[in-house]
């Protein structure tokens, strides 16, 4: 279809030297079109037969009707007198509807066309608009990208920021967990504060049973070292209370220490120990199967041997020739 | 076409599982930590208050602790020990009896420190329901554990710090999220008092009584009794009326909450309700003697009559180990001779 239009633009060019050469290979296509039957080449229009929503008797109307037409059809075409329509004779008709067909649409269809297939751009009047088309078209290009640029660049942002401050970002993170932690232990400073004011005891605050709240409140804070060893053991000794009443283990006893070291290092050995046991059952079972599998294998070639053997004595063994070969 | 069974109608029925043993989890769901679970027993042979004492601390420990314990005359010390750890018990409240005066140990095992303290005086809770014109006890008093209010005790020394973590930890901890108020029916207060050196412990029950309505209205709406309108012209009068209030009704403001829940039907969320404290359980008045490193073993961290060596015990083989892995260098009293304290001569005879 393309290669027709093109054939009508260049005919009425003024170019000599193309043309008999386009003619030749337009003749050649022609040729090639021709040889094709029209069902196979051109869109099909009609409407193929749908038989499978039909009853039972419409069914076989309609088949029998299709097997009728494709018999006419035959005879038509091997008919010397009536006129047969080439592929190409039905290809320049369907063109010659499109084109009426485009041509009501209007002028645009027909530029939009144009541009694509000719290599040569004509008057003035089709540059403009190819120019204009041109311009239209990236600036709509370009508002697309714009839009699209802006939730995607800030994502490239944040990537480099991440990758560029992580340590300090992790830093920046730990100093907000202290700052937060150390707002809410003002928080519940502030509330026990207001509930002593409710309370008429103002001397005496009260002590309520263990509320989980947000921060661990178990943290101590022992920086101060003292002198003397007793003064050590005593602190150590209520420390060590202290966390066992609240539920800490400490691990102070060194009889209960070595106890459980010594379980660890039983616990270890035992393991090694099946272990080896593993590893040497492994070894004995392999050593077994490929003991079995070599003997297997000789007795097959034994077991062939001898049935050699047996062979060739039998052939000796033919009545009247008893006896070795050598032997008289 | 063969006919295939319709499949679908099928009904499946479950299988179910009858929980006859209900176990106790060990740990709380809600704030991960484990629950305090505890073992209240004697030594030696008590007398019958005593007992009932015992079984009145029983019933506070309650949910999580073993109710019917039964201990008997050869159980060491250890045997306790040793069950206590697949249990997952914590704490071990021990009663025992001097010459003078009852003896309560608190000791958190399996290697805790243990809080020596002498009962002065004690009220059973069978003694205090008798003295009130209206005991209360709803169902499931005990099914939740108690809160614990300690007062005093802050500004105090070391022993009083670690009794203070003692008594805080030996009930499950609350997370003021995800508490439910009808589950905080329970209160047990401890209070320190300076110059005598005595705690008293008190063990109540909660109440919210909704405040802002007539006593005649309250009442109708929880006993749900048609009240007896016999002298009143009109139902209005019977609403409208003022009656006198109670003498309790005087000091609301100071107990006024605003719940932040449905608690009933007579308490509603964000209405001002009274909490009122009606005493139940066992009353005491103690005295903080000897607190100890070990589980009623060890080096004595406090003593209350200045020497606190360790001493040998008579009957020393029912308890546990005597780990001496510190010797005490500040009290070193080590024979029996040289103490003329009345008081330490009752303490050799605790087992």
């Amino acid at each position: 279809m393309g290669k027709k239009k093109d054939k009508a633009l260049n005919e009425s060019e003024s170019t000599i030297d193309m043309k008999p050469m386009i003619h030749e290979n337009a003749q050649f296509f022609d040729k090639l079109v021709e040889l094709i039957p029209a069902r196979f080449y051109l869109p099909d229009e009609k409407d193929k037969p749908w038989f499978q929503g039909l009853s039972k008797a419409e069914k076989a109307s309609a088949k029998k009707q299709s097997r009728e037409n494709i018999k006419k059809a035959r005879r038509d075409r091997l008919d010397p007198e009536k006129s047969t329509k080439t592929t190409l004779d039905l290809l320049k008709e369907n063109l010659e509807k499109e084109k009426s067909n485009m041509d009501s649409d209007g002028e645009e269809k027909e530029i939009e066309v144009r541009p694509i297939m000719s290599d040569l751009d004509g008057g003035e009047e089709r540059s403009v608009t190819y120019e204009e088309l041109r311009g239209s078209l990236r600036s709509k290009i370009e508002e697309l990208r714009g839009s699209r640029n802006i939730p995607s660049s800030d994502k490239g942002k944040k990537r480099k920021n991440e990758r560029n401050d992580k340590k300090g970002n992790l830093q920046k993170k730990q100093k907000s967990d202290g700052v937060v932690e150390e707002k809410k232990i003002d928080s519940i400073n502030d509330e026990h504060n207001v509930e002593k004011d409710i309370v008429e005891e103002a001397a005496n605050k009260l002590i309520f049973s263990r509320v989980k709240l947000g921060d661990n409140e178990d943290k101590r804070e022992d920086s101060k070292k003292e002198s003397t060893k007793s003064e050590l053991l005593a602190k150590h000794s209520w420390k060590s209370a202290m966390d066992r009443a609240a539920g800490i283990k400490v691990h102070d006893n060194p009889k209960l220490l070595k106890q459980s070291i010594q379980k660890e290092k039983k616990r270890h050995q035992k393991n090694a120990e099946k272990w080896h046991e593993r590893v040497e059952t492994m070894k004995k079972l392999k050593a077994e199967k490929q003991q079995k599998r070599s003997e297997n294998i000789a007795d097959k070639i034994h077991q062939k041997k001898m049935l050699r053997i047996a062979k060739r004595e039998k052939k000796l063994l033919r009545p009247g020739f008893e006896g070795r070969k050598g032997s008289t | 076409m063969a006919r295939f069974r319709n499949r679908k109608n099928k009904v499946f029925v479950k299988p179910i599982v009858k929980k006859n043993q209900q176990q106790q989890p060990n740990v709380d769901h809600i704030t991960g930590n484990k629950i305090p679970k505890s073992f209240v027993f004697s030594r030696g042979k008590l007398p019958g208050p005593i007992r009932q004492l015992q079984m009145d601390l029983r019933k506070l420990m309650l949910p999580y602790t073993a109710l019917n314990l039964k201990e008997k005359k050869r159980n060491n010390l250890k045997d306790f020990l040793n069950v206590a750890g697949p249990m997952g018990v914590t704490h071990f409240l021990i009663l025992s009896k001097t010459e003078t005066s009852p003896v309560l140990r608190v000791a958190k095992t399996p290697q805790g420190p243990t809080l020596t303290f002498k009962i002065q005086e004690y009220s059973l809770a069978v003694d205090i329901a008798q003295s009130q014109l209206r005991p209360r006890c709803p169902q499931d008093l005990f099914k939740n554990p108690p809160l614990i209010v300690l007062s005093g005790f802050a500004a105090g020394d070391e022993h009083l710090k670690l009794t203070t973590t003692v008594f805080k930890n030996i009930f499950p901890d609350i997370d003021i999220n995800t508490v439910k108020l009808s589950s905080c029916q329970r209160i047990v207060c401890l209070n320190y008092n300076k110059d005598t050196k005595f705690i008293d412990f008190r063990h109540y029950s909660i109440r919210l009584q909704p405040v802002g309505v007539s006593r005649r209205i309250r009442k109708f709406v929880q006993n749900h009794q048609v009240p007896d309108l016999r002298n009143l012209q009109d139902v209005s009068d019977f609403v409208t009326k003022a009656g006198y209030g109670s003498e309790s009704e005087a000091d609301e403001e100071a107990a006024t909450v605003t719940l932040t829940s449905d608690l009933s039907r007579v308490n509603r969320a964000s209405t001002k309700s009274a909490v009122k404290l009606q005493e139940i359980g066992p009353r005491m008045t103690l005295q903080l003697t000897k607190i100890e490193g070990g589980l009623c073993s060890g080096e004595v961290m406090f003593s209350e009559y200045g020497n606190g060596g360790n001493k040998k015990k008579p009957d020393s083989e029912e308890d546990g180990d005597n780990d001496d892995e510190m010797k005490d260098s500040d009290e070193d009293n080590e024979g029996e001779d040289s103490e003329e304290d009345i008081g330490e001569s009752e303490e050799d005879e605790e087992d």
